[in-house]
């Protein structure tokens, strides 16, 4: 019975995360009054990549195509740990959040060591920027955790979870939001679209990766997209008050909604000037501070 | 019961090292490590349970009894002395040989096995006066295993820096036993907290033992002794000699009564320790300076965990407190296993390649794979990477301080900004290590010394290769550690031993099995996606970068480009020098840029302050010419003086 359901959560997690980049530029489209591509459209480049053959740096050793993997694996190691609304987590344990961040570090580091394996300049850049810009969403992160931990007094994704964030939801919810874009390389940190490599972040990193490697990179890129939005929703929408269904019902139109959001954003926004990044993440952390002196000052423990 | 005797034998084996070790190099080795084996045994009998060994001798020296001491504490601090020492003197066998060394190897040998000895010593004694004479022979013993190379500058100037800062510290640390002494009245140590008078001497061994430890801003000599003495050395300092500091810290806050505020104080100290050591490790080019640095930052993670535990116990003994203080403890060890392996790794490029600057190095996985890997992996360790030890501890310090914001209550305000220095610090070694990493292991090598790399011998592989599992342990078993982390928390704060009697918390029991599924899905995944993508089909072609047709070493990006943005965060901070000599015309013929980065506090704070300091002596010093007539007239004018001084004295009364 565990066994089912581990693999029904995996199968979810595995089959439905493509489906976010595809809303988003069906989203960008729809805004800019052109059909665009179909909403499967990662699901057809993933088939096809994951098909090809791979071109190796002469300069590469196994670490190039190892780190995708490990990343993969550590995002979709913290995907089991996020509960899915009334189904609750794969696993879940005191401290278990924390592990999840530690788990995005993890796949920091690999998807950063591989670009690094190539020894060109645009991915040292992408990478160099990555690292930067980690060190302001990560504490606005951790930041927004502690809000919900001091919230609820526990250090357990589901019960943290659970409740809405209380008066501070709103601040919350702006601070993750922008530490979603962040994270994931979106408008107005970066942009998914253009290929211009002196201006990209995430793009820039995984230039020299081709083949089932980048199959498994733009994978796992839509996962940790679809795990930032199942965070922000949680921790925004009081679904533990909810009945299962209902609660279920909200959890995936919460998650739309975010990745609308994420579409809107980019169709209305330009990408920030570099030099402006770290003050818009600079705000997001402070964002996620008030929301945590909010927590803190209302309700008693 | 075989504690005694097993400790008796390892200081004579230990001693007997000493004597033989210049001659003969095969039975300092054995004897080595044999000594490590039998104080691992007597620290482990006291770690997995039996009782305190005390011993107390009848004959005294120097004027006082000999009185030994042996309990969890100091038991946990022993195992990483006999553990380090043991891999270093093997791994120094091939790394600082006597064929390349002839002078200074044989020498290196005997200093060795006397600061292993002295380390000892300083853990086992339970009196004043011989806990200082012990530590100062341990300050002297590292002095010249610091300066071993001694025919270098730098080395010299980098042994004095040390030997002047232990100094500084050690004033302080005679004022504290002194003090101690006269309000106690004997140099007896031992658990004295129902004396609220001794409390104001914490600042004392704060200053004294803070700046053993390294800790911000007394960490001013650690940079360039760490860079600048053999990497075994390096090894030691990093991985057990700091922690001295931090054992000294942590034996008297247990011990003596502490002010209020001393708790907050060593977060806040740790805090800022953390955040800007490793602020300055991100900013470094030389890889063991980069590593030095880390451990100014690790030094603040320690100390924020002993600040947490301090502040707990302050607090009717907080069950926070035990969870930060035990991620401290398994931290100081953590950080002597992987600070090792990192050093031998850095010590084996050092070897091969002569330099321990990064913009010389570079790909050198290929010519020197198992220090790449091993090294990649003490990285992944340090910069609290889930599966490994690091995160093991960090998650325990974490996990407290969550619980302690979650009280509201005063400590909250102390442990919310250690959160979030914890946070940025964590992020700041992580990019610090995957700049290290790639700039020395990855890519197109860049100069030819990087390119005839050769990798390092087996006996420096196999001790890289034995510290390495030993991170893999703690990370993926940590359940197999925590009685030997929970002992020594209970002999610092008894009162904890009953919250910490449980036999996990639980968490600590889920986390290793599901980090050794992690580690089994990341290996199983990185083996099937290789073979995979090979099935499809390996082209090997040029770095692509967008159509590069002939790219070049040269055009790699560099560590100073790779920690720009951040350094850039922490300008007031580091103080970049720049000299730049830009293009000039329509066909440039050179350009150049030069970028250091000071030692801020050493040269913008202590250099001023010791330059005013020798301004003053020099002045002085002119009463001091050789004449003998002046020489009799200070005496008059002296005697004068204290004369006019009793008349008047005299005359007030």
């Amino acid at each position: 019975m565990i066994i089912i359901e581990i693999i029904l959560r995996l199968a979810l997690w595995l089959v439905l995360a493509p489906l976010l980049p595809g809303i988003i530029n069906k989203v960008k489209a729809w805004v800019a009054g052109r059909r665009g591509p179909p909403v499967l459209q990662l699901y057809y480049d993933l088939a096809k990549l994951w098909q090809k053959g791979v071109v190796l740096s002469t300069l590469a050793s196994p670490g190039f195509i190892a780190g995708p993997a490990v990343a993969w694996i550590a995002v979709l190691a913290a995907a089991q740990l996020l509960p899915l609304g009334p189904a609750g987590a794969a696993l879940s344990f005191r401290g278990d959040v924390l592990l999840l961040v530690y788990l995005l570090a993890l796949a920091r580091f690999c998807t950063v060591w591989a670009a690094m394996e190539t020894g060109s300049a645009f991915e040292g850049m992408g990478s160099a920027r990555e690292v930067s810009y980690a060190v302001l969403s990560e504490a606005a992160l951790i930041t927004a955790v502690l809000a919900l931990s001091v919230h609820t007094g526990s250090v357990t994704l589901v019960t943290m979870l659970a409740p809405a964030a209380g008066a501070g939801a709103v601040l919350l919810g702006a601070g993750l939001f922008t530490v979603l874009l962040a994270e994931n390389c979106r408008v107005p940190f970066d942009d998914p679209n253009t290929h211009l490599e002196l201006t990209m972040i995430h793009e820039a990193m995984i230039l020299d990766h081709s083949g089932p490697p980048l199959a498994v990179i733009l994978h796992g890129a839509s996962m940790k997209l679809l795990l930032f939005a199942l965070l922000l929703t949680e921790a925004v929408l009081p679904l533990g008050d909810l009945p299962a269904l209902q609660a279920a019902g909200a959890l995936a139109g919460g998650v739309l909604a975010v990745t609308m959001g994420v579409g809107l954003v980019e169709s209305l926004l330009a990408r920030f000037a570099f030099r402006r990044v770290p003050m818009l993440l600079t705000m997001a952390f402070l964002l996620c501070l008030f929301a945590l002196l909010m927590a803190w000052k209302g309700g008693a423990a | 019961m075989m504690t005694g005797p097993l400790l008796l034998f390892a200081a004579v084996v230990t001693t007997a090292a000493i004597v033989v070790g210049p001659k003969f190099r095969g039975a300092w080795l054995a004897l080595t490590l044999l000594g490590a084996a039998a104080a691992s045994g007597a620290a482990l009998s006291v770690l997995t349970g039996a009782a305190d060994w005390e011993w107390r001798g009848a004959f005294p020296i120097s004027g006082q009894l000999p009185h030994l001491l042996l309990d969890g504490l100091s038991a946990l601090f022993l195992l990483l002395v006999a553990v380090i020492g043991a891999a270093g003197a093997v791994y120094a066998g091939e790394y600082w040989s006597d064929k390349e060394h002839p002078q200074s190897s044989p020498r290196g040998r005997a200093w060795w096995s006397a600061l292993v000895l002295s380390f000892g010593t300083v853990l086992l004694c339970a009196n004043g006066l011989h806990f200082l004479i012990a530590w100062e022979v341990f300050t002297v013993c590292a002095f010249f295993l610091i300066t071993l190379e001694n025919a270098e500058r730098e080395v010299r100037a980098a042994g004095w820096l040390y030997l002047a800062a232990s100094h500084v510290g050690m004033v302080f640390l005679f004022a504290f036993f002194a003090l101690l002494a006269d309000k106690t009245g004997s140099w007896e140590l031992g658990p004295m907290r129902d004396q609220a008078g001794l409390a104001p001497l914490f600042w004392f061994a704060l200053l004294g033992f803070g700046v053993k430890a390294g800790v911000f801003p007394l960490h001013v000599w650690l940079p360039s002794a760490h860079a600048n003495a053999p990497s075994h050395v390096s090894a030691i300092m990093s991985g057990v000699a700091i922690k001295m500091g931090v054992y000294g810290l942590l034996r008297f806050t247990s011990w003596l009564p502490v002010p209020p505020i001393a708790g907050p104080v060593l977060i806040g100290l740790g805090a800022v320790s953390a955040v800007l050591g490793i602020a300055f490790a991100f900013a470094q080019n030389d890889i063991k300076r980069l590593l030095a640095y880390c451990s100014v930052e690790n030094i603040g993670i320690i100390f924020i965990g002993l600040g947490g535990a301090l502040v707990a116990s302050s607090e009717g003994n907080a069950s926070w407190g035990a969870l930060v203080l035990t991620g401290a403890l398994l931290h100081v060890w953590n950080h002597g296993l992987f600070k090792a392996l990192l050093f031998f790794g850095a010590g084996s490029v050092l070897h091969s390649t002569g330099t321990r600057e990064m913009s010389k190095l570079g790909g050198l996985w290929k010519t020197m794979p198992w220090t790449a890997a091993l090294f990649a992996l003490g990285a992944a360790a340090i910069s609290g990477l889930p599966m490994l030890n690091g995160f093991v501890s960090e998650w325990l310090v974490y996990l407290g301080l969550f619980d302690a914001v979650n009280t509201r209550s005063a400590s909250a305000w102390a442990a919310l900004p250690a959160v979030l220095a914890l946070a940025v610090a964590g992020a700041l070694a992580l990019a610090s290590f995957v700049k290290l990493c790639s700039m020395v292991f990855l890519g197109a090598p860049r100069t030819q010394a990087a390119q005839h790399a050769h990798d390092c011998g087996p006996s420096m592989r196999g001790v890289m290769l034995a510290l390495a599992t030993a991170c893999v342990a703690i990370g993926l078993a940590p359940v197999l550690f925590w009685p030997l982390v929970r002992r020594a928390a209970a002999s610092w704060n008894p009162a904890w031993a009953t919250a910490t009697s449980a036999p996990l918390p639980a968490p600590l029991s889920t986390l290793g099995p599901v980090q050794a599924a992690l580690g089994l899905a990341a290996v199983g995944a990185a083996v099937w996606l290789w073979r995979y993508a090979k099935r499809n089909g390996f082209k090997r072609a040029l770095t692509w970068d967008c159509g590069y047709a002939e790219p070049t070493a040269r055009m790699q990006y560099t560590g100073g480009s790779f920690g720009g943005i951040v350094s850039g965060w922490f300008f007031w901070l580091l103080r970049p020098e720049r000299k730049w000599h830009r293009p000039h015309g329509v066909f440039p013929t050179e350009a150049s840029q030069i970028e250091r980065i000071p030692e801020t506090v050493l040269e913008q704070v202590i250099g001023p302050v010791a330059a005013a300091v020798m301004r003053v002596s020099t002045a002085t010093r002119r009463l001091q010419h050789g004449r003998l007539q002046s020489y009799i007239l200070y005496l008059v004018a002296g005697i004068a003086a204290l004369a006019v001084l009793v008349v008047l004295s005299g005359g007030a009364q």
